[in-house]
């Protein structure tokens, strides 16, 4: 899949199964007790920062993932 | 989330909320096509309904999210060293409340010199599940998005 499709497939148009079922892949997800990999991330300010440099910075931290919709 | 995020951020308990795609996207908030349009929404996201926790936009890809499993409204819990302690494929702030309990009584064991090996657990956890309130919010997002979810699940 090249890029204009993954934006076009990841950022569906109608919330229909055909378009939302495949992305919804949570057992394949990163396991428990390892490393993740880094992601860039940015702020509503639109300065860049990191999903680790966020999460270095506390003890714990509690990611929730979501939209407005 | 707003009210765990606030309860536990003295005990070195940091929250944020990763802005991802259009889960239901509406004649509102329709699905993303620019970076321009995610800050927008996600924007609203705060003002709109009151999410007072830091808001990271992902990539409009969704480099991150999809890393993670894509799922709608997930939330995991990370520790220090960026390992991955706790991870729900739905948000529950009990359920995120009781984990943090248990994970900052870990710390304190460890400061007591308690010696202690991770291991794995697997749990189902429950949820309220509000219909009603559920079907406004996706009135807000535009009637296309109600009608989508009730073919998509009745």
């Amino acid at each position: 899949m090249d890029r204009d499709e993954l934006l076009v497939r990841y950022n569906y148009d109608s919330f229909v199964p055909e378009k939302f079922g495949p992305w919804l892949r949570f057992d394949e997800s990163p396991p428990l007790g390892a490393k993740i990999p880094d992601f860039p991330l940015w702020t509503l300010d639109g300065d860049e920062t990191s999903l680790i440099e966020i999460i270095a910075q506390n003890a714990y931290t509690v990611a929730e993932f979501g939209s407005f919709t | 989330m707003n009210a765990v995020a606030d309860k536990y951020a003295a005990h070195g308990v940091g929250s944020v909320f990763i802005y991802t795609n259009e889960a239901h996207p509406g004649e509102y908030y329709p699905h993303l096509t620019s970076m321009e349009q995610k800050f927008r929404h996600a924007r609203d996201l705060r003002d709109v309904l009151g999410v007072k926790r830091p808001i990271l936009v992902d990539s409009l890809d969704g480099a991150c999210h999809r890393a993670f499993g894509s799922m709608p409204n997930m939330t995991w819990i990370f520790n220090k060293a960026a390992v991955p302690v706790y991870k729900s494929d739905w948000t529950d702030a009990n359920s995120v409340a009781n984990a943090l309990d248990y994970f900052l009584d870990v710390l304190k064991r460890r400061r007591s010199k308690e010696r202690l090996a991770p291991f794995r657990v697997e749990r189902l956890d429950y949820r309220n599940q509000d219909r009603e309130q559920f079907y406004a919010g996706l009135a807000r997002n535009g009637e296309k998005a109600v009608r989508e979810f009730r073919a998509a699940f009745g």
